[in-house]
């Protein structure tokens, strides 16, 4: 409890503190729209929205671990073997077996790893931060295996890919149809934390995971379907990435784990579990994506924008420890 | 009064505070006399410490005066109120651990102290004067509560203080640590020093205090001198009615057997075997770390245990993990409410109907309004203390945060409830209405086992108490017919303490 403050100041205090990553959204894209006049042509807009897309899938996904109170920084290898896997897989077995064993492997892998952490016993963030990392690796691997090292590109299939396609640069009337895909995923991921019995042990568990298993709840199985969920999502962000660019090589996942925990922990949804939300991450995802193309624009040199992604992903963690006082 | 006659040291007029949402202390006003050993008692919450931290200079008062040593005392630290000769003892008591005794109490003032050979030998006069031996050179570390508490003493005393508070200073303290304490108080209020003593264990104020005052929240509901004050009547002033005794009659209907268990084995438990019958209250007597949590925990299944079976209602029973337990009609209320209990951050609402997901879910989607409605109904049964149930179940008090994990227990009514440590931190008033609430679960015809390192507490709830030694069952005994003693000799591993 905070002394000596009026409650206006209190106010101002709380609103900062909730809606700190809004506020900085606005700023951002106020002054790039003023000082860069590039900004707000329809063609970079559509940019915009195509980029977000598999950062955005990647993320919804990354939520629930997160609110479960565990980590998942396994999604760049989920990402790279199942693009590798899928696109090769189009031409011999046709789309539609190909997208889903795309995200059959994307489930499995998450499965996976929640069985690592299951048997091994190690329940908590920080083992699992290691676990998870360790799969990452095993993952990029077998991607790089099955691969050859080789990037497989489009113009390589011979059979039709019109599916793909539209998923990478089609549109529904003014929208693409990756922001669509993103809509409906978005609307039943949000069902799924909000008003389902599942959703609500993974919050509990992510709460206080002795007092939730003391009171019957099975954690083990919320455990295991966040990363389930984490993985699926994964390997629906990895299909959304390649069709866009319409290659897979063995190694487009990375960096992918450390923008989608930035965006979710950006977004407001606690690294200490229980309380976040899918909506508070598409919040965290647009500003994280919003940030480098306006960066871009600005002609800001990479490196720099890789120091102010470490600097904001910094800050909002102490702004949420600051929170729990 | 007692010490009429002597001065006045502190006065305390009219003084105010509020906190968002609550007003913490409602025109408080007290007086202490030099050289009176003044309790103040009250519940949690019922603005103690909050007074304490004004007069420390931690908190500023809303309105009110405070005269200290006939001087008015406003917007002080809590190193000018050490220096104009008032100090505060903590229940966490402020030391460096890494430091010696004598620099402990002459923290930041070894110039004064003209080095360290003057800040020993002036820390070692000031230990002899409370007749204390401790080396003034030992690390702080190495010394046990009590002795802390002393050099916390010597260091109100290097301020030449007139008016010491010591803050449930008890807490920690053994039997006879705790004769010393008393000693150096007489000491200290023969030099004239005035102490305010809070605390919660009411024999101590009969012990040694001279005036005590009764805290209710926020107010001062009576200052009288303690000879004047019987027990029952200081009780029923700390929680604002008459309570006839501590504890409410013992339930006695006790029927058929409704749960055996048979040789629980782990690394710390050996061959444990019981019998729990319907309506019964079934207490575990021992020492912390004798077992009885893992014997609870182990039927529960919580943790891991090998070979053993548990029958409930004549049948076996396989539990392998806390979810098979509550399907099998057993609820647990754990030792630690805040760590095992309660999801803190999370409503009133959610943390009573977290044991009962499945009664209100269809096709494994939430239906709200039943959700709200256990929720209401478990609040307003139990009468918890919430503005809405709605509000974070840490904003609650002990003894509410407590009774939410009863509730949501009794939402699914269990026939077995395990209570370890059910009314560890709570105040009087909520203390006894968890007894009424177990009273209330047995007479339902559930069963309820309890753990409680208050013996006085387990002995009147229980019908029949079992003592476990070093993960030994070593007596069963009717606390109602057993004399104390005798218990405590089984429960401490005497020989011949089997019944």
């Amino acid at each position: 409890m905070r002394m000596g403050r009026n409650p206006v100041a209190r106010a101002v205090q709380a609103f900062f503190r909730d809606y700190l990553v809004l506020v900085m959204i606005t700023v951002l894209v106020t002054i790039t729209a003023i000082v860069q006049p590039k900004f707000l042509t329809e063609r970079n807009l559509t940019n915009i929205m195509r980029q977000f897309g598999p950062l955005m899938m990647v993320s919804l996904g990354m939520t629930f671990v997160i609110i479960g109170n565990f980590i998942d920084l396994s999604v760049a290898g989920i990402i790279n073997l199942v693009a590798v896997v899928t696109i090769s897989l189009i031409g011999p077995w046709g789309q539609v077996p190909a997208l889903l064993t795309g995200l059959a492997i994307g489930a499995g892998c998450g499965a996976l790893n929640a069985a690592a952490i299951l048997t091994s016993g190690a329940l908590t963030q920080a083992e699992a931060l290691f676990l998870t990392f360790g799969m990452s690796t095993v993952f990029s691997a077998l991607a790089l295996l099955y691969s050859g090292g080789m990037t497989m590109h489009f113009w390589d299939i011979k059979t039709s890919k019109s599916m793909f396609e539209t998923i990478g640069a089609g549109t529904v009337g003014p929208f693409s149809v990756s922001f669509v895909i993103f809509l409906v995923v978005l609307l039943l991921l949000w069902i799924f934390q909000t008003k389902t019995t599942e959703g609500r042990a993974i919050s509990l568990t992510g709460g206080n995971k002795t007092a939730a298993r003391l009171s019957g709840i099975r954690i083990l199985r919320s455990i295991f379907v966040i990363y389930v969920v984490c993985g699926l999502m994964t390997g629906v962000g990895a299909i959304v990435l390649f069709s866009r660019i319409t290659t897979a090589a063995p190694v487009i996942g990375a960096g992918y784990e450390t923008n989608a925990i930035l965006a979710v922990v950006v977004g407001g949804t606690t690294l200490k579990g229980g309380k976040g939300s899918v909506l508070r991450t598409v919040m965290g995802v647009l500003l994280v994506v919003l940030m480098s193309n306006c960066l871009d624009l600005l002609g800001v040199s990479t490196y720099l924008q890789v120091v102010t992604k470490g600097a904001i992903l910094i800050l909002a963690i102490w702004l949420d420890n600051r929170k729990q006082v | 009064m007692a010490a009429s006659g002597s001065e006045v040291i502190l006065s305390i007029r009219d003084v105010s505070k509020s906190f968002p949402g609550v007003k913490a202390l409602d025109g408080v006003s007290i007086d202490v006399r030099r050289g009176t050993v003044h309790g103040i008692v009250g519940e949690n919450g019922a603005g103690k410490s909050t007074l304490m931290k004004i007069m420390s200079g931690v908190y500023q008062k809303d309105s009110g005066t405070i005269e200290f040593d006939g001087a008015r005392v406003e917007h002080t630290t809590p190193y000018q109120s050490m220096q104009s000769g008032l100090a505060i003892i903590y229940q966490e008591l402020n030391l460096v651990n890494t430091m010696s005794v004598g620099e402990n109490v002459f923290l930041g003032r070894f110039k004064e102290m003209k080095g360290m050979r003057g800040t020993h030998a002036k820390a070692r006069e000031l230990l002899d004067s409370i007749g204390c031996k401790v080396p003034t050179t030992r690390l702080v570390s190495e010394l046990s509560v009590s002795e802390k508490q002393m050099v916390e003493i010597v260091k109100a005393l290097s301020f030449s203080s007139k008016l010491i508070i010591m803050d449930e200073p008890s807490s920690s303290l053994t039997g006879e640590e705790m004769a010393e304490l008393v000693k150096i108080i007489r000491q200290l209020k023969e030099k004239g020093i005035s102490i305010i003593y809070i605390s919660h264990k009411l024999d101590e104020i009969f012990q040694f205090c001279d005036i005590v005052s009764v805290m209710r929240d926020g107010r001062v509901v009576d200052t009288k001198a303690v000879a004047e004050f019987t027990r029952n009547e200081l009780i029923s002033k700390m929680v604002g009615r008459t309570i006839e005794n501590e504890y409410p009659a013992r339930p006695h209907s006790v029927g058929e057997v409704v749960m055996e268990v048979r040789s629980i084995k782990t690394h710390k438990l050996h061959d444990i075997s019981f019998k729990l019958h319907k309506g019964e209250i079934l207490g575990l007597v021992g020492l912390v770390g004798a077992g009885r949590t893992e014997i609870v925990r182990a039927i529960y299944g919580a943790d891991k245990a090998r070979g053993h079976k548990v029958f409930l209602g004549g049948k076996i029973a396989t539990i392998r993990n806390p979810k098979h337990a509550k399907d099998f009609g057993i609820g647990l209320i754990p030792e630690d409410r805040k760590l095992q209990g309660l999801v803190l951050p999370f409503s009133v609402e959610s943390n009573i109907s977290m044991g009962s997901i499945r009664k209100f879910s269809r096709l494994g989607f939430i239906r709200r309004s039943i959700e709200k409605g256990i929720g209401a109904r478990q609040v307003q049964a139990l009468s918890i203390k919430t503005p809405s149930t709605r509000v974070a179940v840490n904003n609650l008090s002990g003894g509410n945060q407590q009774k939410v994990i009863v509730g949501r227990w009794l939402e699914i009514s269990p026939q077995i409830f395990i209570m370890d440590e059910p009314t560890r931190g709570i105040d009087v008033g909520a203390k006894y209405e968890i007894y009424l609430l177990m009273k209330r679960i047995v007479e339902a015809g559930a069963s309820i086992i309890l753990i409680s390192s208050e013996l006085p507490e387990v002995l009147n709830m229980s019908n029949r108490v079992l003592t476990i030694f070093e993960g030994r069952i070593t007596g069963e005994f009717e606390p109602e017919k057993t004399p104390v003693d005798e218990i405590m000799k089984a429960a401490l591993g005497f020989e011949g303490g089997a019944a």
